[in-house]
């Protein structure tokens, strides 16, 4: 029972020096948010910034079933809210920082045309990979295909993914054929080719916002600060994202 | 991914493995010479609960750990007032290491214990020793291999959890990716060679941990 005791009180030792954060952030931000951390950190001496990437639903859900997170980047505003609406996000820190757009990618193998949405209904593409409607991708890329009137018809060819990152993972290895993914993150293969982009006037908004959890370390509130300059504006813009 | 990361997810999960480890022998020890030595109502019903986190789906254990170190659990009140708060760190993964090592451990013991002839305890109480001596000078030291492969077990498993750690401790590189987690990440990032990496690293630790089971531990001939 002591060494129980005692492990355990090891391990949730906090750090012994200076500022620890955990910034939990929608997986579509990883390159340009780990350079944005880093930024961070050499102008922060002393503070640690631990990156922790997923789908933004499952980080919500972590943080409500009591995560030691800092701050939550989300790829959907509402699920900021709601942790708003439950008192573990402060509002007043709350900021939307980035907007993202929709494009349909093809496994690099794919022999059926894949030029425009109704191509999606050909019989050569068998599989299209797609988050559960809760992770924020797979909410626009259904609120676009059901706009289009093709969710329903291909709904039995989904192949559910854990998260954006995964979405196009499945994609550039060739598991499916297909997948409604973010533009910012078709940039980070040279697998998955971009099919087409969805037309501007049928894009859904999809705007990143960033809190700070009600329990945070002080330091969390210049991270955010941060995150809205123009230092890390710059990473955000090379990766492909625009201003919100 | 650069070699101070894999140094760290392997030095986390070793260290994990042992915490896990070093708790759950002595209990295991305990419950499975009370199995062994004792008879009581309900006995196999115990044996069955001992059993029961090797056969659930380790999300199962996870679900039901993350509720009983939760804030919203039935121990939410114990965990205020100590200001114990293990959901999603390295503590919680431990936790949840040592749920699932504890069946491997407690039924090596059982084995051992099961081997030790009763005789040698009888005429150890005999010559006087009491039954705490008995057991410390006498049974323990006989079962010692059995005991000692059941660590190694439990210690094995625990390197490798990994679905109730996903739930409870959640995949913080840094704080709680030990390598089963880190390899789950990769692999949905679609970074496979890293994942390999992890993956290589897992196989070393394994057999390196089993190879040295087989030699020393069960070199016994049966």
């Amino acid at each position: 029972m002591r060494a129980w005791i005692a492990g355990i009180l090891l391990l949730s030792a906090p750090g012994a020096h200076g500022a620890e954060l955990v910034a939990a952030a929608a997986v579509s931000l990883r390159e340009p948010l780990s350079a944005i951390a880093r930024e961070f950190e050499a102008e922060n001496p002393g503070t640690t910034v631990f990156l922790t990437f997923g789908a933004s639903s499952t980080l919500a859900a972590q943080a409500r079933a009591g995560a030691p997170l800092d701050v939550f980047l989300s790829a959907d505003p509402s699920l900021v809210e709601r942790l708003e609406t439950e008192g573990l996000a402060a509002p007043a820190s709350t900021r939307d920082f980035a907007r993202n757009r929709l494009v349909v990618v093809a496994a690099p193998e794919l022999e059926t045309p894949l030029e425009e949405p109704t191509d999606l209904l050909s019989p050569g593409i068998r599989r299209i990979a797609m988050p559960a409607a809760a992770v924020p991708v797979g909410r626009y890329a259904r609120e676009w295909l059901a706009e289009r009137e093709l969710l329903a018809a291909i709904e039995e060819r989904v192949v559910q993914t854990e998260h954006a990152r995964a979405t196009l993972a499945a994609v550039s290895a060739g598991n499916a054929d297909a997948a409604v993914v973010y533009a910012t993150d078709a940039r980070t293969t040279r697998g998955a080719k971009v099919a087409f982009p969805v037309p501007r006037s049928e894009q859904p908004p999809i705007v990143y916002t960033a809190t700070q959890l009600t329990q945070a370390d002080p330091a969390a509130n210049a991270f955010l600060d941060f995150l809205s300059g123009d230092r890390a504006r710059r990473h955000l813009e090379a990766a492909g994202f625009e201003a919100p | 991914m650069n070699d101070a990361d894999v140094f760290g997810i392997a030095g986390l999960t070793l260290w994990i493995g042992a915490i896990a480890t070093v708790a759950v022998v002595p209990i295991a020890v305990a419950v499975a010479w009370s199995l062994v030595r004792h008879d009581f109502p309900g006995k196999s019903l115990v044996r069955a609960l001992v059993t029961l986190p090797m056969v659930l789906p380790p999300v199962a254990v996870g679900l039901g750990l993350l509720w009983l170190l939760g804030r919203r659990g039935p121990f939410s009140a114990l965990w205020e007032a100590t200001g114990i708060d293990l959901v999603f760190t390295a503590g919680a993964a431990a936790v949840a290491a040592a749920v699932v090592g504890f069946p491997l451990a407690t039924r090596a013991c059982e084995q051992a214990f099961a081997s030790v002839d009763v005789r040698y305890e009888q005429v150890a109480r005999s010559l006087g020793l009491s039954p705490s001596a008995t057991f410390f000078r006498v049974t323990l030291p006989l079962a010692k291999r059995g005991v000692l492969y059941g660590a190694l077990l439990c210690f094995t498993r625990a390197i490798g959890e990994f679905g109730a750690t996903a739930v409870v401790a959640g995949i913080i590189p840094g704080r709680t990716e030990t390598l089963a987690l880190g390899i789950w990440s990769r692999v949905q990032l679609g970074e496979n060679s890293a994942a390999a990496v992890l993956g290589a690293v897992s196989f070393a630790l394994g057999l390196a941990a089993m190879w040295a089971g087989e030699r020393w531990l069960r070199s016994d001939p049966p």
